[in-house]
């Protein structure tokens, strides 16, 4: 029963057409507004990263833990991940928005600002390009080895190659932790250069892990309304959710535990980033971040029986992706550009990367057979029950 | 326990599964069943749903009200301390504290009554039909108070044969 991922054509052309779309978006915002372009590449370059991460990351748990109900599902991580090659790219055609985006990056900055001229040594362009091609060959030949001792598994018999995917899932989990920190660190924190937070890396780890779970969420409903992953059962879906509703919590708390910790001290040279977020036009979307990422699915996902309904389990989980731009948006607009303004120009390119992502997802994903049958927890997640 | 009930030891819990599916299949009733594991088979096929989820949530919600009270009782009414420049009223220092109370108090009350709806307590006597079912069988008990006549009686004797059971027990007064 060797299942294989056909791409649908329908879907294809939709795909192709969010792409079009976004790169409509994409021209408009250079002739119009460049500012506002460059930032929304670097948003939705970082949205769909933290998603094909995320799921990496993901996948490694289910390795790390010996997990048996995820099996079956192996595939879609793996074919997520596939998107990492393309945002190494957008992030080095960033490079000619980079004064617009970092402060730091402005030529001459350093001779006004001696706290950027302190933090030079490290943030420089040269450097800060080194970093990143030294993270993006780092996360692609981890996940080229897990794709690859994943596909062995379809080959040869055997628990081995299992135990190498394993082994490389710890190391990506390790290297994961550093990395994605330090990325976070480069291509976010630094916008607001003169302000820091050391919860700020755990923050992006953790949204990366969980709106990645939002997002396989979506595609195995959608593989499995298109007729694909047949067994999925609604203790599939509890698991699913299970996941979403812890992470929104452990969401929750870091983002308290980083606003918590600087309101407390109260020092001006961290609190002028809350200060600024709080007040007007940022303030609604403040505190929607909070709400949409952690109350809407905390309440709505803390009875076991709604986290079996698809009914509650895919709005929760839109919701949330949602949430994840509004979490993005907030961290990154008011330091680069500053004005609140959302039109065709953020919408249309963010329906562009989303087309991209899909494209490559379903183009990854036809590549292999969907089921590892010789995983060896495949029999147990496709009978999987509480 | 109840006399003249039938006790059925059996050495798997799919095998008690399929017992509890018979009989439920010739309508006999079936009082209880002992594992020595949670199986969740078995709660949903006797539709035992327990209530204790909704009293935790209730006791969630109001232990954050009662914690709210209480802090803002004694850092605005009752005694006022400025610190850190801090407005009496300063809701994010109260997060925390609200936070780890109302896990505290949600898990203290659901415990105890969990052991007051049960009737359990320290030191009391265990009231399993066989004590193997804290080991590694796997029992079921058809009571006779529900009316059980002694055509349906044989009948379940069969059934619980025929689904695996080790042996049969019944108890007279």
């Amino acid at each position: 029963m060797k299942e294989t991922f056909n791409i649908p054509g329908r879907i294809k052309l939709l795909a192709l057409l969010l792409t079009g779309l976004g790169v409509l978006a994409v021209i408009t915002g250079f002739v119009t507004d460049q500012p506002r372009m460059w930032t929304s590449l670097l948003i939705n370059n970082f949205y769909y990263l933290s998603l094909a991460l995320g799921a990496v990351f993901f996948l490694a748990l289910q390795y790390v833990t010996d997990s048996r109900w995820s099996a079956m599902f192996n595939r879609i991580p793996e074919a997520m991940a596939s998107f990492v090659p393309a945002a190494f790219i957008f992030m080095i055609i960033l490079f000619p928005g980079m004064s617009v985006i970092y402060e730091w990056a402005e030529p001459g900055i350093a001779e006004r600002d001696a706290l950027i001229a302190h933090k030079s040594p490290y943030l420089n362009i040269p450097f800060f390009f080194v970093r990143m091609v030294l993270l993006f060959s780092l996360w692609i030949l981890l996940i080229f080895m897990i794709r690859r001792h994943s596909l062995n598994q379809e080959i040869v018999d055997g628990a081995a190659w299992f135990k190498k995917s394993r082994h490389y899932s710890m190391v990506f989990i390790f290297v994961f932790a550093l990395t994605f920190s330090v990325a976070s660190f480069d291509w976010i924190m630094s916008i607001d250069s003169h302000w820091f937070s050391t919860i700020f890396g755990i923050r992006a780890i953790i949204s990366s892990l969980y709106y990645s779970v939002a997002a396989i969420i979506l595609l195995v409903l959608s593989l499995n309304s298109a007729g694909y992953l047949k067994a999925l059962n609604k203790y599939h879906l509890n698991d699913f959710s299970r996941y979403l509703f812890r992470l929104s919590i452990v969401f929750g708390y870091l983002w308290f535990m980083q606003y918590f910790i600087i309101w407390y001290a109260n020092i001006p040279e961290t609190t002028f980033y809350y200060v600024y977020r709080v007040n007007q036009p940022w303030t609604f979307l403040f505190y929607a971040e909070l709400i949409i990422n952690w109350t809407i699915p905390f309440l709505a996902l803390m009875s076991d029986d709604a986290g079996r309904r698809k009914i509650v389990l895919i709005p929760v989980s839109i919701v949330v992706l949602a949430g994840f731009y509004i979490s993005l948006y907030i961290q990154i607009i008011p330091g680069s550009i500053g004005e609140l303004r959302i039109g065709f120009i953020e919408l249309g390119s963010f329906a562009g990367f989303a087309g991209l992502f899909i494209l490559i997802f379903m183009n990854s994903l036809s590549r292999a057979p969907l089921l590892t049958e010789n995983h060896p927890f495949m029999k147990e997640s496709l009978d999987h029950h509480l | 326990m109840k006399d003249k009930d039938i006790i059925a030891v059996f050495e798997n819990d799919l095998d008690l599964v399929k017992a509890i599916g018979s009989l439920k299949e010739s309508s006999i009733p079936v009082r209880d069943a002992f594992t020595p594991f949670p199986v969740h088979d078995v709660l949903k096929m006797l539709g035992r749903k327990s209530r204790l989820p909704y009293f935790s949530v209730m006791a969630g919600a109001g232990s954050i009200i009662l914690v709210f009270a209480f802090l803002y009782y004694t850092a605005v009414i009752d005694y006022p301390i400025n610190y850190g420049g801090k407005p009496y009223f300063a809701f994010p220092s109260f997060v925390v504290i609200i936070f780890l109370l109302t896990i505290l108090i949600t898990f203290i009350s659901t415990v105890l009554v969990f052991h007051f709806r049960t009737g359990l307590f320290p030191g009391k006597e265990p009231e399993i039909p066989v004590p193997d079912s804290s080991d590694d069988r796997f029992i079921l008990t058809v009571g006779v108070d529900e009316g059980l006549s002694g055509e349906m009686r044989s009948m379940a004797k069969e059934i619980l044969t025929k689904s695996g059971a080790l042996e049969i027990i019944e108890t007279e007064q």
